[in-house]
């Protein structure tokens, strides 16, 4: 590796982390502003995730009495781990300078320590309320986790490959998407659904503690650490989005790093990006939330679509396209 | 069956017992047991319910040592099907402060004789859950906050000390304490869940966090002032306890309002219907999570509050009603402003009816969702809409009518289910039935005068008064003393009554569809503690 390589390496990995950051509150205040639309409100202005971020930043932390050096660890794992994602995630490009230290598997467990410590942090802060959440997450987890493995792993199989960049490239060869990819496409929509608190399984929005999952968890929080988590849950929606739009429609992605390329890139993943968001929107305000005890079946139906998925793909003749 | 073939029936089965029985303002029979046969009233209570199955509406006590050295007790039955109230009053000698329970055999009379026990001290014996409901564990014992000794000025010393509730055990049985302070614009009230995972085992709740002594505030006031008080019981119900303490004052004197007052009061206690009743369904459809549903409805009620604003300069209607008849009138011009937000409403209700049940996704969380048995509500006296979304077909407003609506036509909506989904479709169809209510008022709204002068309070009177409110049935009673002022003013809210059908809907349900269940009964904090 040369010298040349090695910082326009660097370049590329502070590009996706400030992207990532900066991009994730856009995202989360979009969906939100589609919801007010369909509701016939105004809904808050775009930059307003920004500016709670900000003032949540400046505020004081009060902590629970009871809690332990867990609830404080916490914010900082959960954003960190959730952030390092990015690293190992294709953006605009295939190209993914430490694409060596992780793929999907890894993307999955790394997904899991943040939602470990969430789960303990809500235990830890003493409140009947994030006991409450934490043991729903926790039963959740268990049926989300095989669910979002056998997605990703169906276009993993089509690419011969677990490393994600090497996926999203693969993916690009026609512009037609394969019935596999459309079937595994779905399944991990479900899945996103449920892994960013969405409305069919989550209310993002709602105040009310008894109905609540990932919000009760965080009950506790305020200040700079809520501010971390809060960010971090807009990253969690961008990383989904973004493994949705450049593992099965990555038509525009840039596979070299001329600046044309990273140009298109850039804007068709902006587009997609966007896009998904929007049908996640109308998703949210056109159904109503699920019984609780129906989620299982949600996220069975994920399950299911991924399977049938990956049986399509050796009926109908697949062929790993990678050279292993 | 008339009034006197009743009283017959009562004079040759307890005509030892009875020290009076007459008839007042034509539908209430009054009886006055005699003070040495208290032993009878539940007896006599169970009779009226048995023979004609009369509804136990409500029970509450006065304070007369004073004068009489002796308490009273008013049990009110309602016979829905003769159109009449029985009122059985039975002293209780302040020597020996107790009395035979009637909630032993009927449950219904089961909260309002605990609070009874907890403001009046008087021990109901034989109470199967005789435990404190009003008073919370920190007031002191043997202070009785509604007795004439006791000064609604005075601050009592809270006791000190560990108050456990009592709890349910076993292995994964989990407690969960919740309020009495809640997230969002909630009144306060403490629940307490035993869970085991999430289904419900057994909820208990502790409410009378808003007691603001309403009735002992009132006492020895003007009826103007007591006006002001009866219009903040229950903010949602502003109209609805106004007009039922007007109706009692001007029952007590005697007084028949001006038919143009009287079609205004059933238009405003109509509108009060429509914006409480499109606001519950809004949130029904919000608590789902079902965001259009929720908008689709608050648009609505936001035109139906806007109107309230023009007519009434009020978007809750505060303020409109005065003894004798309303303060404000309605101008010719407006008329047909209201008649088109009428079709207007039902219009746009209709579109949401068919948008909500369309969805399988909500149907599918409203239905079988926090049931009430036919059988637990008549058994423990459920009132209103939660009562007729269980099938109690009972409707004030055509069982006990006044203010003309036995002129009108209109239906009584029931769903036999008890479900949220027949909570919700009994709001949606008595919101079509108040706007076609609403049309038949304003096609021939009489002319005349919208108010008259009442006179003053008659003296040592008594005089119920009533309305069918959104929730259900008010019912506010007044006495007055000697000198014709207030010394009793009782109210009843429906939510007093209906608190108890949420511990039951909720049992093995989960926890997440709890405040669903809770919000589709809907109850008042502030009408139940007042």
């Amino acid at each position: 590796m040369n010298w040349t390589e090695l910082i326009t390496g660097l370049v590329m990995i502070l590009i996706q982390l400030a992207l990532f950051l900066l991009l994730a509150p856009l995202v989360t205040a979009w969906v939100r502003k589609v919801k007010a639309i369909m509701q016939n409100r105004q809904g808050p202005r775009m930059m307003q995730p920004y500016s709670d971020l900000w003032k949540l930043l400046r505020k004081e932390v009060i902590q629970p009495a009871t809690a332990s050096w867990i609830f404080t660890i916490t914010p900082y794992v959960v954003f960190v781990t959730t952030l390092s994602v990015a690293l190992i995630v294709p953006i605009f490009t295939t190209i993914l300078p430490l694409g060596f230290i992780g793929d999907v598997i890894a993307l999955v467990y790394i997904l899991a320590t943040a939602r470990f410590f969430t789960a303990l942090a809500g235990l830890d802060a003493g409140s009947p309320f994030g006991g409450l959440g934490s043991s729903r997450e926790m039963s959740l987890a268990s049926i989300i986790e095989p669910a979002m493995m056998l997605a990703i792993f169906t276009a993993a199989v089509t690419a011969g490959s677990t490393n994600l960049g090497t996926i999203a490239a693969q993916a690009d060869v026609g512009l037609l998407l394969t019935p596999a990819h459309l079937f595994a496409f779905l399944g991990l929509f479900i899945v996103a659904m449920a892994e960013t608190g969405r409305i069919p399984v989550d209310n993002p929005a709602t105040h009310l503690e008894l109905t609540m999952i990932h919000e009760a968890m965080i009950l506790e929080y305020s200040g700079k650490y809520l501010a971390l988590m809060e960010w971090a849950s807009s990253m969690k929606l961008l990383l989904f989005l973004t493994l949705l739009a450049n593992v099965f429609l990555p038509w525009g992605i840039s596979n070299d790093l001329s600046l044309v390329s990273l140009g298109v890139g850039a804007v068709g993943y902006g587009l997609k990006i966007f896009a998904l968001a929007t049908v996640m929107a109308v998703i949210e305000c056109s159904t109503a939330k699920l019984r609780l005890f129906r989620v299982p079946d949600l996220l069975a139906a994920s399950f299911v679509l991924s399977l049938i998925a990956l049986i399509l793909f050796y009926l109908l003749g697949g062929e790993s396209h990678a050279v292993l | 069956m008339s009034s006197r073939l009743i009283m017959e029936t009562l004079q040759s089965e307890f005509a030892d017992h009875l020290a009076k029985i007459y008839v007042q303002h034509e539908d209430e029979i009054q009886v006055e047991l005699l003070s040495e046969r208290l032993d009878w009233l539940p007896k006599i209570c169970l009779f009226v319910h048995h023979q004609w199955k009369a509804f136990f509406v409500s029970a509450w006590a006065s304070d007369g040592c004073k004068q009489e050295h002796q308490f009273k007790l008013h049990y009110l039955f309602s016979l829905d099907n003769e159109k009449l109230f029985l009122v059985i009053h039975a002293p209780v000698s302040a020597d020996q402060p107790d009395f035979p329970s009637v909630a032993a055999h009927l449950i219904a009379a089961n909260w309002a004789e605990r609070e009874i026990q907890d403001t009046f001290g008087l021990t109901a014996v034989g109470h199967p859950n005789p435990k404190a409901l009003w008073s919370h564990p920190d007031w002191p014992s043997s202070t009785f906050a509604m007795r004439k000794d006791f000064s609604i000025h005075s601050n009592p010393t809270r006791v000190d000390g560990d108050f456990p509730i009592a709890s349910v055990e076993g292995e994964g049985v989990l407690e969960i304490p919740v309020g009495p302070i809640h997230a969002g614009i909630i009144e306060p009230g403490h629940f307490r869940f035993s869970v085991a995972g999430e289904p419900i085992i057994r909820l208990q709740a502790q409410l009378f966090y808003t007691h603001k002594g309403t009735e002992k505030l009132a006492e020895g006031l003007s009826p103007e002032r007591v006006l002001h008080l009866s219009e903040r019981v229950s903010g949602d119900s502003t109209f609805g306890h106004s007009t039922a303490f007007c109706h009692a004052v001007e029952r007590m004197c005697g007084l028949t309002i001006p038919e143009r007052a009287q079609s205004l009061r059933i238009l405003c206690l109509e509108l009060e219907r429509i914006h409480n009743h499109l606001s519950d369904i809004g949130m029904i459809a919000n608590d789902v999570a079902f965001l259009i549903g929720y908008a689709h409805a608050m648009r609505v009620r936001e035109d139906v509050m806007s109107l309230n604003e023009r007519l009434w300069g009020s978007r809750l209607i505060r303020g409109v009603n005065a003894l004798g008849g309303v303060r404000r009138d309605l101008s010719l011009s407006i008329i047909p402003e209201i008649k088109s937000l009428m079709i207007k409403v039902r219009e746009e209700l209709r579109e949401l009816d068919q948008i909500l049940m369309n969805s399988a996704s909500v149907v599918d969380r409203l239905e079988t969702t926090g049931i009430l048995h036919q059988s637990t509500a008549k058994d423990i006296g459920i009132v209103g809409i939660a009562g007729r979304a269980s099938g109690l077909d009972r409707d004030f407003r055509r069982d006990h009518p006044h203010l003309g609506y036995s002129r009108l036509t209109f239906n009584v909506p029931t769903r036999q289910t008890g479900d949220v989904m027949a909570r919700t479709q009994v709001r949606i169809d008595e919101v079509m039935e108040s706007t076609q209510i609403i049309e038949q008022i304003l096609q021939k709204i009489p002319d005349g005068p919208i108010k008259i002068s009442t006179p003053e309070l008659p003296k040592s009177a008594f005089a119920l008064g009533y309305c069918e409110g959104w929730r259900g049935p008010i019912l506010h009673a007044l006495e007055t003393d000697s000198h014709g002022a207030i010394t009793r003013y009782k109210i009843d809210d429906p939510s007093f009554h209906n608190w108890p059908a949420l511990l039951f809907a909720v049992q093995g349900n989960i926890v997440p569809d709890f405040p669903l269940i809770n919000k589709s009964f809907n109850l008042s904090y502030s009408g139940n503690d007042r």
